[in-house]
């Protein structure tokens, strides 16, 4: 699927505008930043860096190196379960995004939550940096929350409240590298969790986004019969966990070991049907007692819902089109660079058959097209209805 | 596969949203609406008043909404792109309408639409009514915590009262399952607190206080709670079972409390004693907090500045105590305390001039007990007054008694004062009226007070002095030699009489220094128109020795003992040692 924005009159000036990907491996903080920064330092007008780290590193020391050394740009980033760069998935690096030039504008924001209270307050706080953006003809909120706080979708509606239909929504959930303990968010320097940084970003060229997950329906369409935030607890009046084993007919130490159950459900998520599309959610814990399982984000209760199957191929090619999807909304204007962002549990799938490399191979897209991502515990992509967040599906930013 | 149309899909998921469990539901409700039939706006518009609530629309085009609400246009162009509107009408003119860009709503989605506006109608009016209730419950909640704060915290220190450190203790002690889970206390009573009010002010005292709670607040951790329980006693409770760990944490507190402190502008420096006990399987939270401050207590009787973890003998000494200060009550009541009488010679002629009185108590059990058996209890328990006045009055009445049996015996009467009947308001009215029921004469009569209680608290006992003066009783300086020594009050007060300590008397003919000292004493005395009395003769030595210095009085077992009413005045009154018609100097 893909959706764009509305196609410019005319071509925008390719000069002013500039994206850039750094990247390093070295545990060295100082050395990994200078080494990750150094095609961005290059250019003197930087708009926008994100940092996208393993938690590996200590953020605080990369956050005021990056800080330090872009100057006055605006800063925001995450903690990450890995990062990906074409042709090359990285775990526990350090990879910089960063746009810049007259034809873009950056304002970006910050909001606290609370895991009790969730983050649509402190997503629709960080929104409000799209009131301080002179905007140009296409604008975007880019979001980066804590993938550990609540609710997901309440991301997606808090910043929604104050982005409305006009602005589309881009961005992901912070992760640990599947410690699933704490995600750390950044902005401007500061280091903060159960946060939700914002960035709206303003340009006078196209910006689209793509979305694919490439999972199919298993089960028949259930009917969500108990659901409390982000517990499933019934399907048809079943215990949920019953009805996954039974479709899923899973094996004895799944049924008792919660470290087997989470390896079994990296590749088995649950879908949403919703009008013309089905949008997935990520099963990562059972509650064996009570019969439960614990996803990422809601399954609203009254929904139709599936239990979805993993198809390599499918999910291979989702991750290797999505960027060319992207593009393809662009209106014509080639894409001078990518956000890639996809979720972990992808990463296990593609993992295990040996093909995440390949899928990163992208061999549709031009060289000079930089492309740079991380692995999340959820993505936000929002252009048409109003909701817009997603499990185990890879979403692509293409900014002409 | 499903094969249930999209709409059923529609209705399911937002009337499953439907909740009054919150009175923000209603925003999750249209959100919900919006997202489950793909939508870009929601909003519900009141008639008159406009928006209640609005998803996906921003300030700069909800005008443009509510101008097309009033003909309920199916169609609006916004930012180049139609959006089609579906209104869905509620009660009094109020609508909810729901925009999706690109695809307009099929029948079956605006007859669902329509079905979840009336929904949306009675959510709206319950959970208005929900919101007035919680708020109603908010406000409760919030008053009673504010109620159980003012009541369960000190308002000078604001740290935990009373209350609140009794219920805590009773909570943790609760807890405690066995010798794993143990507790320990820490009891801290600030050493002279009552000088700070007394010199400085309570303004300076209370500043005094906030300053030690704000101190002691930095020793509080997860393992460690920390109340005052009153006046200038606080307590630590500390989840352990290490007396190593107190000790070490006590000794850390005396440190941190001991240094210069600059309240209110002046440097106060004042020590603190601490008593640290460990719970015991079936302590309640009063036990713990009695054995904590019987080892304070105990401490500091020994000095300022130091701690003492509890002994269990503590315990037996104070029921002890308890038990002596009951039976000293009884005692009073019940006239086992009596006079016994010591007579005071003349050391020129050899005769009896005059009677100590000394208090004895007839014990029903453990025979007849002295005044150090006895007294600090008494004094302890605020006792000393009613000792005192039983003693004056039974001495009072006995020798008016023997001035019948002689006639023309006019014996001098010393009675001991402690430092509570000196200050004490009604001192003269009892003096007054003892002597108006016995008969005896001021003049004979003298109070023996100690250097100390005269010196120490002679602003209380000014006004008593004073009247004394005037009634005509004299003051004898009890264990002359031994405390201040002060000259000024020999001649600011009107001293009658110096007793001069038996320990110095003691030493006379043996030690140079008594000689010395004794000698002075009687030289100055003689000086200042004060008479002496020697007590603790025991030799004829010392006898000899305090003749030649001019002594005016002895008195001690040379001399005769100390013995009760009866004895005494067959011994002493019907004798050949009385001495008749004293001169009015000679005693």
């Amino acid at each position: 699927m893909t959706i764009s924005e509305p196609v410019p009159d005319a071509v925008a000036s390719a000069g002013d505008r500039w994206i850039e990907v750094g990247s390093s491996t070295n545990p060295e903080a100082e050395l990994a930043v200078r080494e990750a920064m150094a095609p961005i330092v290059e250019r003197a007008d930087a708009k926008l860096t994100i940092i996208f780290c393993s938690p590996a590193y200590n953020l605080a020391e990369i956050s005021r190196l990056v800080q330090a050394s872009i100057g006055s740009g605006e800063v925001i980033g995450c903690s990450t379960a890995g990062e990906l760069l074409r042709n090359n998935p990285m775990t526990g690096g350090l990879l910089i995004w960063a746009l810049g030039g007259d034809g873009f504008a950056v304002t970006t924001g910050v909001g606290l939550g609370d895991p009790a209270t969730g983050l649509r307050d402190a997503a629709q706080t960080a929104a409000q940096c799209l009131k301080r953006l002179e905007r140009k003809e296409h604008t975007l909120l880019f979001l980066l929350a804590d993938g550990l706080c609540g609710d997901q979708m309440e991301v997606v509606r808090g910043a929604y409240d104050v982005s409305g239909a006009g602005v589309p929504l881009m961005g992901g959930c912070a992760g640990d590298d599947m410690a699933l303990q704490a995600t750390q968010q950044i902005h401007r320097g500061e280091l903060l969790t159960h946060a939700v940084v914002a960035a709206a970003i303003t340009s006078n060229a196209p910006m689209a986004i793509g979305i694919a997950h490439g999972w199919e329906p298993l089960s028949e369409a259930m009917l969500v019969t108990g659901s409390r935030g982000t517990t499933l607890e019934s399907l048809d009046d079943r215990p949920a966990l019953d009805v996954y084993f039974d479709v899923y007919e899973a094996p004895a130490e799944v049924r008792n070991d919660p470290a087997a159950f989470f390896d079994f459900a990296h590749t088995r998520p649950v879908g949403i049907a919703r009008r013309n599309r089905i949008e997935i959610r990520y099963v990562y814990a059972a509650d064996y007692e009570r019969r439960n399982l614990t996803i990422f984000a809601e399954v609203p209760q009254g929904a139709m819902a599936y239990l979805m199957h993993g198809n390599s191929d499918s999910v291979l090619h989702a991750t290797s089109e999505v960027c060319a999807l992207a593009e393809q909304a662009l209106g014509g204007q080639p894409a001078r660079g990518f956000m890639l962002l996809e979720c972990v549990a992808r990463k296990s799938l593609l993992s295990n058959a040996g093909l995440l490399e390949e899928s990163l191979r992208l061999p549709t897209l031009g060289p000079d097209a930089t492309v740079g991502g991380f692995y999340t515990y959820g993505e936000i992509a929002r252009t048409e209805g109003s909701g817009g967040l997603h499990n185990q599906t890879v979403v692509a930013l293409a900014i002409a | 596969m499903n094969t249930a149309p999209w709409s059923l899909h529609v209705l399911s998921e937002v009337l499953g949203a439907f909740t009054f469990k919150s009175p923000t539901a209603l925003r999750d409700v249209v959100s919900r609406v919006a997202e489950a039939v793909d939508a870009e706006i929601t909003a519900i518009l009141r008639h008159p008043g406009g928006f209640e609530l609005c998803v996906g629309l921003d300030d700069q085009h909800k005008p443009m909404l509510a101008a097309a609400a009033a003909e309920r246009l199916p169609v609006l162009s916004l930012g180049g792109a139609l959006l089609h509107l579906y209104w869905s009408p509620l009660d009094g003119g109020d609508v909810m309408v729901v925009g999706r860009f690109r695809e307009d709503y099929t029948l079956e989605e605006r007859a669902l639409l329509r079905a979840m506006g009336r929904s949306i109608q009675l959510s709206t009016q319950v959970l208005a009514a929900l919101k007035a209730e919680q708020e109603a419950v908010r406000a409760e909640k919030e008053a009673k915590v504010l109620a159980i704060r003012e009541s369960t915290i000190d308002a000078l220190t604001s740290l935990p009262n009373r209350r609140y450190l009794l219920a805590h203790l009773a909570e943790r002690l609760a807890q405690c399952s066995g010798w794993r889970d143990q507790l320990g206390l820490l009891f801290i009573d600030l050493d002279r607190f009552k000088h700070i009010n007394d010199v400085y002010g309570h303004s300076t005292g209370d500043a005094y206080l906030q300053a030690v709670g704000e101190a002691l607040s930095h020793f509080r951790d997860n393992d460690t709670f920390v109340a005052r329980l009153a006046g200038d006693e606080f307590i630590l409770i500390v989840a352990t079972t290490d007396l190593k760990l107190l000790t070490d944490l006590a000794e850390r507190i005396l440190k941190h409390l001991d240094q210069p402190w600059v309240i209110g502008g002046r440097v106060l420096q004042y020590s603190a004693s601490i008593g640290v006990a460990l719970a015991e399987p079936g302590d309640r939270p009063q036990d713990l907090l009695d054995k904590a401050d019987l080892a304070m207590y105990s401490i500091k009787q020994q000095g300022p500045g130091r701690y003492a973890c509890f002994e269990p003998y503590m315990l037996d000494r104070a029921r002890r105590k308890a038990d002596l200060e009951t039976e000293i009550r009884s005692a009073l009541r019940h006239d086992e305390v009596i006079s016994f009488f010591q007579p005071i010679i003349s050391a020129v002629h050899g005769g009896v001039v005059g009677f100590e009185g000394l208090a004895r108590w007839r014990h029903p059990g453990r025979g007849l007990l002295a005044p150090e058996d006895f007294l600090e209890v008494a004094e302890e328990a605020g006792l000393l007054r009613d000792l005192d006045a039983r003693i004056l009055r039974d001495a009072c009445f006995r020798l008016t008694d023997w001035q019948c049996v002689q006639q023309g015996f006019s014996p001098r009467l010393s009675i001991n004062l402690s430092a509570a009947s000196l200050q004490d308001p009604v001192l003269i009215e009892r003096v007054a009226d003892t002597l108006a029921a016995s008969g005896f004469e001021a003049r004979n009569l003298l109070l023996e007070v100690t250097e100390t209680s005269l010196v120490k608290d002679v602003e209380r006992a000014q006004h008593n002095i004073v009247n004394l003066k005037k009634m005509g009783v004299k003051l004898a300086v009890d264990d002359f030699g031994t405390g201040y020594s002060s000259l000024r009050y020999l001649r600011q007060f009107p001293v009658g009489m110096l007793k001069i300590d038996r320990s110095f008397v003691s030493g006379l003919g043996q030690n140079h220094d008594d000689d010395v000292i004794v000698s002075t004493i009687i030289s100055m005395a003689a000086s200042l128109g004060i008479q002496v009395v020697a007590e603790g003769v025991e030799t004829a030595d010392q006898r000899t020795i305090l003749c030649g210095l001019g002594c005016d009085f002895l008195q001690g077992y040379l001399l005769g003992k100390p013995l009760d009413g009866p004895m005494s005045e067959r011994l002493f009154v019907r004798s050949d040692q009385l001495l008749l018609q004293l001169g009015k100097d000679d005693f």
